[in-house]
């Protein structure tokens, strides 16, 4: 009996290095590339994004964002700095007549070697169309492509549509080279796409690889290849960062902020505004004084200050300061009613946990309606477990964080969705007659300096209503270590790496 | 002689048979559950794939239309089931990529993970009742005295261990890498953070079943002819085991598949992730595969543990013949239970008078102070305040769900064969989708959450009573006192619930702060304490995100909730009515010819005086003793 028991150990031993040779697989596979300098001494960057594919790098869903920002995709034109269109695959436009736009393509390649040719762009964009559930960007549009020459696409929408080319610069209207067109209507991307970088390798959502495309139009790529992890914890992800595991790690939590190395928290102001939205259609805020009295009662810079820890402005106006141009075009909020006394009025307050902010910026919020004479009950769920509540107004007021770029950089869209009548988004269910009036006025404008006033025009209204308390403009945390240069800074969270960066 | 007492040894195929019933039935659950929670599948799906994305009517219509959602919950369930006969489990709604692939790989992480961690628990348990078995060994055995420290262990919640060894061991130190999945020193620490919790609760039962078996005959007569005391504790602590193994093969599946917190924190692509996501986003193809692989591992360990429970037992269970185990004695009475209710009245008294829901952004996260004696929180609110308010409701409804799952887990834990198989379904289920359905059957009112977790809680009670029982029912004390003429119901109790109460309720004790925590843990959902509340649990989670710049937010409720689980466990020491000492204080005539085990009760050793022939160095544990 005792002999057998050395002897089973021994077998035991013998057994570790094949198991450990079989268990070898269970892990994610390594970053295989060699971190060290190739020979143009750039360096492999590795970055940690938040999210992570949601539908296989479909290019028509959330992941198109992830491929723009990755600097995989582009369209025929994108945003510049100020938030007008700027020339992208495509180098210049005209506008034909109301419904119809020219496209001049420049002379470029997709990273399977295909030439980019106005058919191909003609069948990206038709693609894209057909696309179900339809981009975001195309929402209410209906939108026909057809080649015009060897490198011209014309593009026709079925109503007049002034701001197509800031819609084309969405990123789910990115132009893919027609070998990534399957049968069934997916799309991909893998190898097929215009950007500075290529995707070689996908590991499900825990990362991605990437190599620089030599023959980008724009020039090579400074650095020879990213590796993207995708790191859901805000915080695990500050940690990467910390411990030199990552260069560069996108959206960090406020809460973190103060524990990151002295220069590595870069700032980028968004196009988010998060607001308190107030149910105008039943409940206590059915009534505008009661809407003024909670409006008055709000001390936005409490939030921006110490909820926020200073990454925040204080609310301005729907569109906040990262879209320059709306500073100088605002207008003062006309036609507020005066503030009641509230007496006690009880108001169901909504927001989500996604974003682990809101609910302290709900718990200030009710301090502070409480102190004004209100009697404030929470409820803090999942967003998808509450927004529909909060649309079908089975709140009396709901906090959210919205992007008021949506995915057209367009201001007058998130005007019509989320304040008019007949908008999808309509959180506060405003239906005035003044602000639908003023809206569609905006929306008929081509110009887009006149749009923008008309948009800040139409915000005046809307403010007007108290529908809707912007509390605080968010800026990203993007972590980024110091050996790195040439990261953007993109309000429109569209891009995070060029040709310049390196590190 | 005695009549055969019934054994482990069920009959497979009604078992198996009751096992798939149960499965099944988890498995249409989910196929239902977007019906009964109410909740538009094609709403959370299109949340799923992007959050910024506005629920049009249009984009809803498209995504219905896609997964085919009309066709209702019995045709969809249909379809996969039948894909699934063919090994296709169909594709995820959220992604479009075939599910078992990913579930697959998931699932493999999370086995090597949970193997890990189980070698850590392990440890944690030896490391536990090393003083126990050493004492034992050297003729000494002890009280369970092995309380406070276990139990403080296991009532860390795992997301503050995983962080606090991230930050600290991966972050400022170094020394080990903080996250991802690459390699084996990626495992450590998300093993230590998921094991050491673990491993408490386990060393903690191990070592209030240990001094019964050190105090059983065998164990006398061995030490008295003179065995090694190293072989005898070697003995002792295969006799205890079995006791502990149901237990046991519940932490592997509940370590698989219900590690989310620590996935999360370390970035790991596990089953906890997966399945927990797909729950949130209703991605059925996803839960479904998710869950039914945990199922079937749920099957494979709790026949497994079975299996080691019959090996390490053998024959005794079928003739009826072991010793029973019990405790030597009342431990011995300490003040520690008055200390450690003295301190968390002091804490609550004091924090009564103070106001716990007042903001004060301008004083946020300060330390610890005269004017805040545990600081502030993330936005300026007293600690002490929040923990003392939220004492009452954290405690009233975990003592009651607790009560519940205990009352539950005895009485199915009488019937084992029935609950087995429920056990370990009920166990299998990942706590969100736990979650999910009690609220989709009970709609979201205010006692949902406590439905929901004393729907799963009193699974591990009714493992531990049931293995407990098995053994209980194999004594040789129990075939004599049938054998006088008592009554199932006589036996029941006033033998068998007097033996498997004391050590099931102090386990349903020990697990008290994790009921606590599970409660907080449904907040997302909708269900349960929503803040401002001061629920405990609540508090640690709002606080974690500031645990490193303001530790003591993080350290306060840990420390009320560690404070609890010590309390809970050393007080449960003595669950016995004032004077009335359960099995010492009986009757002896009822006694005089099953008495064997008397002497053993006594913490001191002497002399064995029995009639039994000393217990063999190795084998079953009191062989043949009843002959």
């Amino acid at each position: 009996m005792r002999s057998v028991r050395p002897r089973r150990w021994a077998a035991c031993l013998l057994l570790t290095p094949l198991l450990t040779g079989t268990l070898s697989g269970c892990f994610a596979p390594a970053d295989s590339s060699d971190p060290k300098a190739d020979s143009t001494g750039g360096k492999r960057l590795r970055i940690a994004l938040a999210f992570p594919p949601s539908e296989s790098f479909s290019p028509y869903g959330a992941d198109a964002t992830l491929l723009s920002r990755l600097g995989v995709t582009e369209g025929l034109t994108k945003l510049d700095g100020n938030g007008a269109p700027a020339p992208a695959l495509a180098e210049s436009w005209t506008q034909e007549d109301a419904r119809t736009w020219q496209f001049t393509l420049r002379d470029a390649r997709f990273q399977d070697g295909t030439p980019l040719t106005g058919a191909a762009a003609a069948t990206a964009l038709t693609r894209a169309a057909q696309a179900s559930p339809a981009p975001a960007a195309l929402s209410g549009v209906s939108l026909t492509a057809e080649a015009s020459g060897e490198r011209r696409v014309r593009v026709t929408t079925a109503t007049p549509d002034p701001a197509l080319p800031l819609r084309l610069a969405g990123p789910s209207l990115a132009v893919l080279s027609p070998k990534a067109y399957g049968k069934q209507g997916a799309a991909d991307p893998v190898g097929h796409a215009t950007g500075p970088f290529t995707l070689t390798k996908v590991d499900g959502s825990t990362s991605a690889a990437l190599d620089r495309f030599d023959d980008y139009w724009g020039g090579r790529a400074q650095a020879p290849g990213i590796d993207a992890r995708f790191i859901a914890d805000g915080t695990a992800r500050a940690n990467a960062l910390r411990t030199g595991e990552e260069d560069v790690a996108e959206a960090l939590p406020f809460a973190q902020a103060a524990s990151l190395a002295k220069g590595t928290g870069r700032e980028v102001p968004t196009a988010r505004t998060t607001s308190l939205y107030l149910n105008t259609a039943s409940g206590p805020f059915a009534d505008p004084e009661l809407r003024a009295a909670a409006r008055a009662a709000i001390d936005t810079s409490v939030l921006a200050e110490n909820v926020y820890e200073g990454y925040a402005d204080p609310g301005q106006g729907i569109f906040g300061p990262a879209l320059t141009w709306a500073a100088g075009k605002r207008q003062q909020p006309t036609g507020r009613a005066s503030a009641a006394q509230p007496h006690g009025a009880t108001v169901r307050l909504a927001t989500y946990d996604n974003r682990p902010e809101l609910p302290e910026v709900a718990q200030v919020l009710q301090q502070q309606l409480e102190k004004a004479g209100f009697k404030v009950t929470l409820t803090v769920r999942e967003s998808s477990r509450v927004e529909g509540d909060a649309l079908a107004g089975k709140f009396d007021a709901f906090i959210g964080a919205r992007n008021t770029m949506l995915d057209t950089g367009d201001p007058v869209s998130v005007l019509a969705s989320d304040y008019t009548c007949d908008g999808t988004y309509n959180m506060a269910r405003l239906c005035d007659k003044n602000v639908d009036k003023a809206v569609a006025a905006a929306d008929a404008l081509a110009d887009q300096d006149k749009r923008r006033d008309a948009a800040m025009a139409a915000e005046a209204r809307i403010l007007g209503t108290d529908a809707v308390v912007p509390l605080v403009h968010q800026r990203n945390i993007l972590g980024v270590s110091t050996t790195v240069s040439g990261v953007l800074l993109d309000p429109y969270e569209r891009t995070v790496v060029a040709t310049g960066t390196r590190r | 002689m005695s009549p055969t007492p019934r054994s482990l040894i069920s009959r497979p195929g009604p078992t198996a048979l009751w096992r798939a019933v149960l499965a099944a039935g988890v498995l249409c659950a989910i196929g239902l559950l977007p019906w009964l929670a109410r909740t538009d599948p094609a709403l959370t799906v299109l949340k799923a794939r992007s959050a910024d994305r506005d629920p049009t009517p249009e984009a809803l219509a498209a995504v219905r239309d896609r997964l085919g959602l009309d066709a209702g919950p019995l045709r969809l369930l249909g379809r996969w089931l039948g894909d699934l006969a063919h090994g296709d489990a169909g594709h995820s709604w959220i992604s479009g990529s075939a599910v078992l692939p990913s579930v697959v790989q998931a699932l493999g992480v999370s086995l090597l993970l949970m193997a890990v961690a189980l070698t850590a628990a392990l440890g944690t348990a030896a490391l536990v009742c090393a003083r126990t078995l050493w004492r034992g060994a050297a003729g000494r055995p002890t009280g369970s005295r092995t309380g406070g420290v276990a139990a403080t262990l296991a009532s860390l919640p795992e997301f503050l261990t995983a962080s606090v060894l991230a930050t600290v061991v991966g972050v400022q130190l170094g020394w080990l890498p903080a996250l991802g999945w690459y390699g084996p020193q990626w495992l450590v620490l998300p093993a230590l953070a998921l094991g050491v919790p673990a491993g408490a609760l386990l060393g903690r039962l191990l070592g209030d079943a240990l001094p019964g078996a050190f105090a059983e005959p065998w164990a006398l007569a061995a030490s008295a002819r003179g065995l090694p005391g190293r072989r005898i504790a070697r003995q002792a602590l295969r006799r205890s085991f079995p006791g502990l193994l149901p237990n046991l093969g519940l932490f592997v599946v509940g370590l698989t598949g219900g590690s989310v917190a620590v996935e999360q924190i370390f970035d790991i692509p596990g089953l906890g992730r997966l399945t927990l996501q797909a729950a949130i986003a209703q991605d059925l193809p996803v839960l479904q595969a998710g869950t039914l692989a945990l199922l079937l591992l749920a099957a494979v360990a709790g026949g497994a543990a079975r299996g080691t429970a019959r090996l390490l037992l053998g024959p005794v269970l079928r003739d009826g013949a072991l010793a029973s185990p019990h405790r030597p004695g009342p431990p011995a009475r300490s003040p520690l239970p008055f200390a450690y209710g003295a301190v968390l009245l002091g804490v609550v008294v004091a924090g009564l008078p103070r106001d716990p829901l007042a903001l004060d952004t301008a004083a946020r996260l300060r330390p610890p102070s005269w004017a805040h004696p545990f600081g502030t929180d993330a936005l300026g609110r007293d600690l002490l305040a929040r923990v003392g308010h939220g004492a009452l409701t954290t405690l009233a409804l975990a003592l009651a769900v607790s009560a519940a799952a205990l009352l539950t887990g005895v009485v199915l834990g009488l019937v084992p064969r029935v609950s087995g198989a429920a056990v370990d379904t009920v166990n299998a289920v990942p706590p969100v989708l736990a979650g999910l359905l009690v609220a989709g059957v009970a709609g979201s009112g205010p006692y949902t959450p406590a439905l929901a977790v004393a729907a799963v809680a009193w699974a591990p009670l009714a493992a531990h009573a049931g293995a407990l029982l098995t053994q209980e029912r194999a004594t040789a004390h129990l075939a004599a006192t049938r054998a006088l003429g008592a009554g199932p119901l006589y036996l029941l109790r006033h033998e068998l619930l007097p033996a498997v109460l004391p050590p099931v309720t102090r386990h349903a004790l020990l697990r008290l702060p994790g009921v606590a925590l599970a409660l907080a843990s449904l907040g997302f959902l909708g269900l349960g304490a929503q803040p401002p509340s001061p629920e405990w649990g609540l508090l640690l989670a709002e606080n974690l995100p500031y645990a490193e710049r303001a530790p003591w937010a993080v350290l306060a409720p840990a420390a009320v909730l560690a404070l609890l689980g010590a309390l809970a466990v050393s007080a449960a020491g003595g669950v016995r009515l004032p004077g009335r000492r359960p099995r010492r204080g009986r009757p002896a005539r009822r006694r005089s010819r099953q008495q064997p085990r008397h002497p053993s009760r006594h913490p001191s050793r002497q002399p064995s005086r029995q009639p039994e022939p000393a217990a063999p160095a190795h084998g079953t544990a009191a062989p043949g003793s009843a002959r």
